[in-house]
Parts: structure tokens; C-alpha cells; sequence
């Protein structure tokens, strides 16, 4: 799975774009995150792999502002499991195991849009990276 | 038969570590022993029982002597890795600080980090100036360094492990970056700090075992405990230790440097002390739980010595992953390792299971009795409450005509709006009255800004200025708790007592 980063503008909010799309091309997308009211939004969406290029095209031919959002990555070496990032996480994708480490879920980490843990961690082990699976189409949106 | 001996000396204890077989538990496995077997059995069973804590401790430091440059030089100011440490002492002597910054790399490098960079055995880079005197004549000097360069390296913490620490919350309208880490606006997050019932000084908390001289586990190393540490407070358990140790045989490993967003560096520090269960009682006070541990959780956002404290909460609350405050479920991180708390413990058994560590007896009791003071203050600062004066106010219902009128006669830029108890809805300023003026609009409700920056009457006046400040804006209605508005302060008031 592929997550995308859809910006709609005032004039698109009324529309129903993500519908279309998924009714057009019969693809699933999963709705992670919604930040939308009149004046625009973001929604951070699911795709599946084989699937990320044709959406990405069909939401900008629509004028949706498409990226591709980095992911958090943790520095095991850096992390000795203080902890201080657990309950900031909006989505728990951070938790402590049962031998005391702190683990984190990729699959639940809503990626950059978030970050609210990146600045909290003492030893800087939490990083923003690029979604490797999906550089082509990030590196070749116009900017 | 004679009746079985209660009590057991430290010098028992170390010809058994001699001979191979003392019984030595970590702290939690105490506590189940006692659970399960009771006090007495305990105490026959167990001659020694290790702690641990692994948090970040800011009054941390190393001493380190250079040794001569040729030519000498007397150092006046210092920098390692950019770092700007201290020269307390004689020409070549220095103090790193843990929390002294990087002028390169501010809050994100400090002095915790070289310390840990020196006890991993990287090179650091030295500067140095000085004044130049006939004995000391260099005035410049620029060199790298490794731990083994250094004649002496001793970690010396004024104040390490402290008994216990605060829960700390946010409960402002903005997120704030404090030393307990980063804590979201109303009360979406909370933070604390230490290792509750692994902690040493609550396992002792008499001090009958820890005093002047007694050997420690400090930073991966063997060190001491040299006296009460810095703002000791043993009566409300809020006991601390100052130590020292060998820092090149340490592990940066349990020397860690850290930075916490917009406070600063620090060090990471894991120290682990052993109880030596020299009686019963002692078998009994090593069993204390996180249960029986309380701490206050308090309101970090206001800028006072004195900060609210909403409610109390024990340590097994805190470690749970959440506590309740008003009926609301709030997640709590804890910014200490309790992994690698509960491995410094480990590794102290293992030492002195192996006979590579043994017990010493205090040579010096710590104080029992004292109290952290606040600061003696003879210059008072200003709050808000002594410069807000009374605000000028209107009712949504009102024309902007009336508003504008009232603008002229008070002869006040901030007009600001209340419902019909007094409490705050919104505010109006001239500028936006000029504007809606210009745009022909006539209802308050299209200029009228509802997400007011407020101020609060026993903050102090620069905090206030700060946030008006921060939000380019010139005026503060003062509420209070209820939204009741008690008047206004203006950038004017600030300048006129502030002088800026």
C-alpha cells in the first residue's frame, strides 16, 4: 500500500472527487486522515502498490494537489526506549512492549503529515524518510 | 537453639561476594519475594538487593585536566566541539556541563553529548583563548582530543536521581516545549519522569544504606556517592545524590546525550545503587511498589514557581499508559528509560554476583531533615494584575457605528466583546472597524476576531509581552478561569514599565 497526500482547494470541496475516482477506476482507498471544511483540506489516503500511479494521474487531472508524504523511521541504534514519543502518537502506532522497548507500527503511522513525535525524541532517533515504493511519481509531480 | 541472628553486616556481605555465594535480587524481584514469601524469609534469603534509573539529569558534568600545551597557556574560555565549557579552575582544568550549548548546533548538541562522545572514545575538538601572563604566555590554541589524552576524566553530578519527579501536563490553549519534553495543549498529553519503584533513594529512603562513600553503579562504571546532591529534600521524598566517578571506564551506552526541543541539551544518565538488606526492616523497605509511590500532576503551562497541581497519581498509574484527570483519559510518556533502569540493575547483580563489585559502608550519613528553600528574591517583578487597567466593552447585538463611537470617546484601540455575564466572546480593534468601514459592513459579527490570545492576572508581565509578541499583537483581554473578563493590557502599558 501507497499513502498519498490529497490537497483540495475551496472550489473542489463541493465536489466529489474522491468518489469519482474510486467509482471510475473501481480501486479501494482507504481515508486515513481527514482535515476538510469550506475553505479546503487534506485527506491522507491508502492505495495499493499496482494502483498508485493511475489515482495519483486521476487526482491531479481533477486539480488535486497529490504528494506523496515521507515516512517515520526510527533509528534503533539512536532509541533506547524512553518512551516520551508514545502518547503523543494520534493514531497509537507507538506503544511499549512487554520487555519495557518502545515498538512502532509502520502499517499505523499516518507518516510526515503528522510528526508530532519527530521533535520530542531526546536522543533525534525519529526521522522522516521518502516512501521508496512510490519515488517515481513524487520526484516527477511538478512543483 | 538460638534464636536466628536479624541482622547482617556489609562486611558479611562482601566475604560472601569473596566466596561465590551471595544472594544478591534485583529490586523488582525483591518485590515478589516479599509478596510471595513474606519480609522474614526475605531477609534470611536475600543479602543484597540492586536498583536502577536511567533519566535525563541536567545538573551532570565531567572534570577534565588537558594537561600542559607548549607553550603553557592558562585557559580563560573553552569550547569542545563547540560547546563552551567552563574553566573553573587552574590553567588547564575544565568543567563540561551538560547542559551548555553548541554555538553551531544549539539545542540539538550540548554537553551531554561531548561527554558521551568522549566516553565512546571519539575525537573532540578543543579551542581554547586566553589573556597570556609571563608563566602562562599562549593566548590561542586549537586541538583534538580523545578520553585517553586526558589525565583525568571524572563524571562529577551535582544532582543525580532524584527520588521522585512531577507528572507534568499542559492544560493552555499551545503546545509548550518543556524540560519534561514536548506537552500538548489542553491536556492532550502527559509526561514523567523516573523510575518509581526501581529507583534507589526509594528503596533506602531513611538513607541507612546510602551515604557519603557508598559505591555505586554510575554511567556503565563503578563511582561514588559524595554527599546529598543539589536542592535535597528528603522529608517530602524528594531526596537527590550528588557522585562522582571514573568516566573513561564508563559506556556511553548509560551515558547519553539528549536535547529537548526549545529547552536544551542534557545527559542521560543510568545509576543504580545496592541495598545492602542489612536487617529486616530494609527487607521491608526494598519492597515498596509503584502503588505506594505518589507524585503531583502538574500544570506545566503556568509560568510560575508555584504551578497548579491538579490531582495525585502513583507511579503504577503512570506506568499504566494513562490517568485520569476531570474524568478525562489522558496518555502519559514516560521520558526515562524504565528498560534500561531495569538493566542497570541487572548489571549491578551481575557484577557483584561475579565479584567485581563489592559493598562499601557510608563513611557519612546524608541529612534526613532538610528542605529545598526558594530563592530569596529582593527585586519583585511585575505581574499583569499591576498594570491592566479596565477594558471597554460592547455586546455582539451592538451596531459597528456605536463601536466606532466608542472607539473616539475612550480613545482605545481594543474594544473587547463580552456576552451578557461579562465573559469573553471576541475582539474588536480600531484597525478593523476602519476596514469594515471601507468594505461597508455593518454586523460586528464579520469583523470580530473569536480566537482571542488572552492573558491571565498573576502571570508575569514579561511572559504576557512575549505572547503579544509572538502573535504580532498589541493588546490582552485578562480573564480569568471562568472566561470572565477583567481587563486589558496593552503592548503601551508593557513599554512604559518595561522600558522597551
Amino acid at each position: 500500500m501507497v499513502r498519498l497526500l490529497l490537497r483540495f482547494s475551496e472550489e473542489q470541496v463541493p465536489q466529489p472527487i474522491t468518489s469519482q475516482v474510486i467509482l471510475e477506476y473501481k480501486v479501494p482507498i482507504a481515508i486515513l486522515v481527514a482535515h476538510i471544511n469550506s475553505k479546503g483540506g487534506e485527506i491522507l489516503a491508502e492505495v495499493p502498490d499496482e494502483a498508485q500511479e493511475k489515482i495519483i494521474n486521476a487526482f491531479r487531472k481533477r486539480g488535486v494537489s497529490v504528494t506523496v508524504p515521507k515516512l517515520i523511521e526510527v533509528d534503533a541504534e539512536k532509541c533506547f526506549s524512553c518512551g516520551s514519543c508514545v502518547a503523543l502518537c494520534p493514531v497509537e502506532a507507538i506503544s511499549i512492549d512487554k520487555d519495557l522497548s518502545v515498538k512502532f507500527d509502520k502499517e499505523k503511522c499516518v507518516g510526515s503529515t503528522c510528526s508530532i513525535c519527530v521533535d520530542a525524541c531526546p536522543t533525534r532517533a525519529i526521522k522522516s524518510v521518502k516512501q521508496t515504493s512510490s519515488e517515481q511519481p513524487a520526484n516527477n509531480r511538478k512543483k | 537453639m538460638s534464636k536466628p541472628t536479624k541482622t547482617r553486616s556489609v562486611d558479611e556481605i562482601n566475604e560472601k561476594i569473596r566466596k561465590g555465594d551471595v544472594q544478591v535480587l534485583t529490586a523488582e524481584e525483591m518485590k515478589k519475594l516479599v509478596e510471595s514469601s513474606g519480609v522474614e524469609v526475605a531477609f534470611k534469603e536475600v543479602d543484597v538487593v540492586t536498583t536502577g534509573t536511567f533519566g535525563a539529569m541536567c545538573s551532570s558534568g565531567a572534570v577534565i585536566n588537558l594537561g600542559h600545551s607548549d607553550p603553557p597557556i592558562k585557559i580563560e574560555h573553552a569550547w569542545m566541539n563547540d560547546v563552551e565549557v567552563c574553566h573553573p579552575g587552574a590553567a588547564v582544568d575544565l568543567f563540561i556541563g551538560a547542559t551548555n550549548m553548541s554555538e553551531k548546533q544549539p539545542f540539538e548538541y550540548g554537553g551531554g553529548h561531548v561527554i558521551q562522545d568522549l566516553v565512546a572514545g571519539k575525537e573532540v575538538e578543543l579551542r581554547a583563548t586566553a589573556y597570556g601572563t609571563d608563566c602562562y604566555p599562549r593566548t590561542q590554541l586549537k586541538t583534538n582530543l580523545t578520553k585517553d589524552d586526558l589525565n583525568q576524566f571524572y563524571l562529577l553530578n551535582f544532582r543525580n536521581c532524584y527520588q521522585r519527579y512531577n507528572c507534568a501536563v499542559n492544560n493552555s490553549d499551545e503546545t509548550i516545549y518543556t524540560y519534561m519534553s514536548k506537552l500538548l495543549p489542553r491536556l492532550r498529553n502527559a509526561t514523567f519522569s523516573g523510575a518509581g519503584e526501581l529507583n534507589p533513594l526509594m528503596n533506602d529512603p531513611d538513607y541507612e544504606t546510602i551515604g557519603t562513600g557508598t559505591r555505586i553503579f554510575l554511567g556503565g562504571g563503578q563511582g561514588y556517592v559524595i554527599g546529598e546532591g543539589t536542592q535535597h529534600s528528603p522529608k517530602n521524598l524528594n531526596g537527590t545524590l550528588m557522585v562522582k566517578g571514573d568516566a573513561k571506564k564508563m559506556s556511553p551506552e548509560f551515558l547519553q546525550g539528549a536535547a529537548f526541543t526549545r529547552y536544551g541539551t542534557s545527559l542521560y544518565v543510568g545509576l543504580g545503587v545496592p541495598i545492602p538488606i542489612l536487617n529486616e526492616g530494609l527487607a521491608k523497605k526494598t519492597a515498596i511498589r509503584d502503588s505506594e509511590i505518589l507524585t503531583d500532576v502538574v500544570d506545566y503551562s503556568v509560568p510560575r514557581r508555584d504551578r497548579p497541581k491538579l490531582r495525585q497519581v502513583s507511579y503504577k498509574e503512570l506506568k499504566s499508559g494513562s490517568i485520569m484527570i476531570n474524568d478525562k483519559k489522558v496518555r502519559v510518556s514516560s521520558l526515562s528509560s524504565l528498560k534500561m533502569a531495569k538493566k542497570v540493575s541487572q548489571t549491578l547483580k551481575s557484577w557483584i554476583e561475579e565479584a567485581t563489585f563489592f559493598l562499601t559502608s557510608p563513611v557519612e550519613r546524608l541529612p534526613t531533615d532538610t528542605v529545598f528553600k526558594p530563592m530569596r528574591q529582593t527585586q519583585e517583578i511585575p505581574f499583569v494584575v499591576s498594570v491592566m487597567h479596565p477594558a471597554v466593552t460592547c455586546t455582539e447585538n451592538e451596531e459597528i457605528r456605536a463601536i466606532a463611537e466608542r472607539i473616539v470617546t475612550k480613545s482605545v484601540n481594543h474594544i473587547v466583546v463580552v456576552d451578557g455575564v461579562g465573559k469573553l466572546r471576541g475582539i474588536v480593534t480600531s484597525w478593523d472597524i476602519t476596514r469594515a468601514m471601507a468594505e461597508g459592513k455593518k454586523a460586528l459579527a464579520d469583523i470580530e476576531t473569536h480566537n482571542v490570545v488572552t492573558a491571565k492576572p498573576d502571570e508575569p508581565l514579561e511572559i504576557a509581552s512575549k505572547r503579544m509578541a509572538q502573535h504580532n499583537i498589541s493588546a490582552l483581554p485578562v480573564i480569568d478561569i471562568e472566561m470572565k473578563v477583567l481587563g486589558i493590557v496593552t503592548s503601551e502599558d508593557v513599554s512604559k514599565l518595561l522600558g522597551r
